[in-house]
């Protein structure tokens, strides 16, 4: 077991070389635009020119830069630990600001995983147990449009009825929770609702997919023929079985909203981690967009490798393979 | 400069950022009271934007982003000049700020003397008087390399001693000397007509030395600006400036999230002028809300007073069709033009028949309704906007060099033209050359610029040109057309505006040829290239040559008062009759969006943006 974590954790090591290297390459090397031509005014002397590359670093190889950026990850620069350096944009450092984020999309991400944890695991349960009921089918018509439907389309119809038509809830934006737990809550609920349903129905069709195979299984009609409750043969036996796999997509999911949650941040207004790579692709602040491409790789690396570790724990063949 | 949602010549991609002082027409919002209430002060005005799109970081120094200009103005930095913060022609007339008169130029034009008026403070945490010092400490800082001044170039040829001070050959600028706390002097190289309009720009307004010498890097200062007008960012003072490394930024100034200007204790109106400056307000808020819609829906709602960013287009239309909603919409000439540009060296562009045949036959009207009909500002005859012209009028008011009937192309006209064009070998009005098919365009693939791209190969299409268009996002497109060495022949990705209100902004720095450069260039017909600069940036250079009028922008440029006018309206009407280098179509209007608890709304004709200086908002009807 410890062979198999140390493999791992060396295999992200070089996952994250990997994506740091092609990331730089995508962000610094291949832009077709010139991103000092953003600070140099309308009409800019060469001399102008050559200081604002100088002052944003783009004045060495693209190799150098690289190998800069990698030393500066490593060993931390004048900003502290992680050196992430400075946004072209804002002058500022970028390892606050994305500290800062990190937390708001992780509360996001973490709101909206309970929900959507509880409702796709109860519908799928139930639909499961009720197959081809009205529920079942209620249930299972409800994940088909949580699915279908766009995040944006959502974000937008919820803040027009429960906003604007209702007044039930305040408008878009972020609220500290140190500052307002109250205000935290009233505002975060409406994007981990909307994030949570297209969630929902997808878990809910998973685990009712799972919760039908592993019902038909011979060990659960052992389970009811030994006398044991329904209530127990479902949540004891069947329900423990169905939810393995949705371990690992769960691992996944919720390490991959950390750079994947643009949409939800853009329509409710989140300063968190989606919106600002955005913004920072759309405004060519490099080090920004490189700097987030490299924690949220980081933590969809963790995530995977504690998903691995679960699987290992749970399942010791992996290990050998 | 660059602007609030027009976008610039050196944009940032995507983003609805750009140029923000630009182009000419009227408007009607200007300088009004809403009917929903009384004007008072205090209460807070609130706004909100995609992205502050600060190109310097919010730095003085550096900083050449409109709506940054309009804060500063407005707001936070007072200058030796300003002016009224108003609508129209009367808001591009120079006053008196920091300096008691707007001085007569002395010794042929070339010496400026300013007397500062007393009493005037900085905010805190400097707490004290400004001096002529102070001013020439942001005279220095223009010209530090590392502070990278974005329109420093409009400074260091101008006044004696800077560029050796820039060259680091000089350690104080000579032309400028204090001889006492409230005198500045400024010697220049040359006689300069548009001298004054300098020390009305951001980048020459008081910095304190004691806080701006540990600020040596471009933008640094951005997150720490001293006040010295009626407003200061939030939290200044609670700043240490004991020491540089004790300063820290101001909590008032997020980069990311929030900008929040309070009223600046040491700010006394009796050293200020109500027309300059009402400061109603107790507080103005500038949020960054990353849902377009949402801000509107806000404003809309009465839970934000405006926005720099221009409205979309729907909410233009919802709000023009509706006559109750209607009074919210305030559009203003933002000094702003839009052109399509065509390149005097790439055929068949070389040829001015050919380019006098393209004005002719552009469907001007139906590219106004690209961009949204008459609300947007009006049809462009010309090159720079007529209310940056003395009066806010061009003469004679009605000039049009290739009128049409409803400015929908004249055909006729057009082949006239194409007739005497070496690309019209049978002479039918129609080039049946070559070089007119299948011509690459350029265009930004933001709206309203593709709905424009149709109508332009339609129009074409009727004199024998035939398009290849190309739309790429705005970065990108700028920097395809600012490197002569791509050759592209025409576009329509490009606009432009002035950095303030004198048509030299447009005139001298878009046609001058010696302002040609490799990359980064604006001058994109490239009039007044020459053979071996086109050899040097790798351009074309044509057998007939290419028109020059470096003479005549250098004669304008040394020209004061009514004759500086006329000199620049002659020289409007040349580069439109004899020189084509642009079809302009629009003299682009700003156009403001306000909610329902504004009572008092003001447009600032010197930055094309809200002048915050004379807004006023009513607490009891805002909403949450």
């Amino acid at each position: 077991m410890g062979r198999y974590i140390i493999r791992r954790v060396l295999w992200v090591i070089v996952v994250m070389i990997v994506v740091t290297f092609l990331a730089f390459l995508v962000f610094y090397v291949l832009p077709s635009s010139k991103p000092e031509n953003s600070f140099v005014g309308k009409a800019p002397t060469p001399e102008l020119i050559a200081q604002v590359r100088k002052d944003l670093g783009l004045n060495h190889p693209a190799i150098v830069q690289y190998g800069l950026f990698v030393k500066r990850l490593f060993l931390g620069d004048k900003y502290g630990w992680p050196g992430l350096g400075f946004s072209y944009n804002t002058k500022s450092p970028i390892r606050d600001e994305l500290i800062s984020r990190f937390w708001v999309t992780f509360g996001l991400a973490l709101g909206a995983a309970i929900i959507w944890l509880f409702l796709g695991i109860l519908i799928g349960t139930i639909s499961a147990l009720r197959r081809r009921s009205a529920l079942d089918r209620g249930a299972m018509g409800f994940a088909l449009l949580g699915v279908s439907t766009p995040v944006f389309f959502l974000g937008i119809l919820w803040l027009f009825v429960f906003w604007k038509t209702l007044h039930w809830i305040p408008g878009t934006g972020y609220v500290h929770l140190t500052s307002d737990p109250v205000g935290y809550f009233t505002h975060m609920i409406s994007p981990w609702i909307v994030l949570a349903l297209l969630f929902a129905a997808i878990y809910a069709r998973v685990v009712r997919g799972n919760m039908l195979d592993v019902l038909s299984e011979d060990y659960i009609r052992t389970a009811r023929a030994k006398g044991l409750t329904e209530r127990r043969v479902v949540i004891k036996h069947a329900l423990r079985a169905a939810l393995t796999p949705v371990v690992t997509l769960f691992g996944l999911d919720f390490g991959i909203l950390f750079g994947g949650a643009v949409v939800t941040e853009k329509v409710f207004n989140l300063p968190g981690l989606g919106n600002y790579i955005l913004d920072a692709a759309f405004q060519l602040d490099i080090p920004v967009a490189l700097a987030v491409t490299t924690v949220t790789a980081l933590v969809v690396a963790i995530m995977s490798l504690l998903v691995d570790i679960a699987y290992a724990y749970l399942d010791p063949r992996v290990t050998d393979s | 400069m660059r602007g609030k949602g027009l976008i610039a010549a050196i944009a940032v991609a995507g983003v609805t950022v750009g140029l923000a002082a630009c182009g000419g027409g009227g408007g009607s919002g200007g300088n009004s009271s809403n009917a929903s209430g009384t004007v008072a002060k205090g209460g807070t005005y609130r706004m909100a934007t995609q992205d502050f799109g600060f190109t310097g970081a919010f730095d003085p120094s550096a900083e050449y982003l409109g709506w940054a200009f309009d804060l500063y103005g407005n707001l936070l930095i007072r200058t030796l000049l300003s002016f009224n913060h108003t609508a129209g022609a009367p808001g591009n007339v120079l006053v008196p700020d920091l300096a008691t008169s707007v001085p007569t130029p002395t010794n042929n034009g070339l010496t400026y003397t300013f007397k500062l008026k007393q009493g005037v403070k900085f905010g805190p945490p400097v707490n004290r008087a400004i001096t002529s010092k102070d001013i020439a400490f942001a005279m220095q800082r223009i010209a530090t390399p590392s502070v990278a001044a974005q329109y420093g170039f409009y400074y260091v040829p101008v006044i004696k001693g800077m560029a050796e001070f820039q060259a680091g050959k000089a350690k104080t600028i000579s032309g400028i000397q204090t001889p006492d706390n409230q005198t500045i002097v400024f010697n220049l190289t040359r006689p300069t007509g548009d001298f004054l309009n300098l020390v009305a720009l951001p980048a020459s307004g008081p910095i304190p030395q004691e806080v701006g010498k540990c600020f040596t890097q471009a933008g640094a200062y951005g997150r720490d600006v001293i006040a010295s007008g009626p407003y200061m960012i939030q939290g200044s003072d609670k700043v240490n400036i004991s020491t540089c490394s004790s300063i820290k930024p101001m909590s008032g100034y997020n980069p990311t999230q929030r900008l929040s200007f309070v009223r600046n204790p040491n700010y006394d109106p009796a050293t200020d002028s109500p027309k300059v400056r009402e400061a109603l307000p107790d507080s103005f808020v500038i949020s960054i809300d990353t849902n377009a819609k949402d801000i509107f829906d806000k404003i809309g709602a009465g839970a934000l007073e405006g926005s720099p960013d221009d409205p979309p287009a729907d909410i233009i239309s919802q709000y023009a069709s509706n006559s109750s909603k209607k009074q919210f919409l305030k559009p203003n000439s933002a000094d702003r033009t839009d052109f399509i540009y065509l390149n005097t060296t790439t055929p068949p562009f070389d040829d001015i028949h050919v380019r006098k045949a393209a004005n002719f036959v552009m469907d001007k009207a139906a590219l106004k309704l690209a961009w949204g009909g008459q609300i947007e500002g009006p049809v462009a005859t010309h090159i720079v906007p007529s209310v940056m012209y003395k009066g806010g009028q061009f003469d004679p008011a009605d000039y049009d060099p290739y009128p049409s009937p409803n400015n929908a192309g004249d055909v006729n006209a057009a082949k006239n033209e194409m007739k005497q064009s070496k690309y019209d070998s049978n002479k039918d009005g129609i080039c049946d050359s070559s070089v007119c098919k299948q011509i690459f365009f350029m265009n930004r693939s933001v709206q309203a610029y593709p709905k424009m791209t149709p109508i332009i190969q339609s129009s074409l299409s009727k004199i024998g040109i035939t398009l290849n268009p190309r739309e790429l996002p705005t970065s990108p497109a700028y920097t395809q057309i600012q490197t002569p060495s791509k050759h592209i022949p025409i576009g329509a990705n490009a606009g432009w505006g002035k950095d303030y209100p004198d048509p030299s902004t447009f005139l001298r720095t878009l046609f001058l040829g010696s302002n040609i450069l490799p990359s980064g260039n604006t001058n994109y017909s490239l009039i007044g290239l020459t053979a071996g600069k086109a050899k040097q940036i790798g351009a074309l250079y044509p057998a007939g040559g290419v028109p020059n009028v470096d003479a005549a922008i250098d004669k304008c440029t040394g020209e004061t008062g009514d004759a500086r006018n006329s000199c620049w309206i002659a020289l409007d009407k040349q580069l439109m009759e004899q020189v084509v280098p642009w079809i302009p179509y629009q003299f682009r209007n700003n156009v403001d969006l306000i909610g329902a608890a504004v009572t008092k709304y003001d447009f600032d004709q010197s930055t094309g943006e809200t002048g915050y200086a004379h807004v006023a908002v009513d607490p009891s009807k805002q909403s949450q």
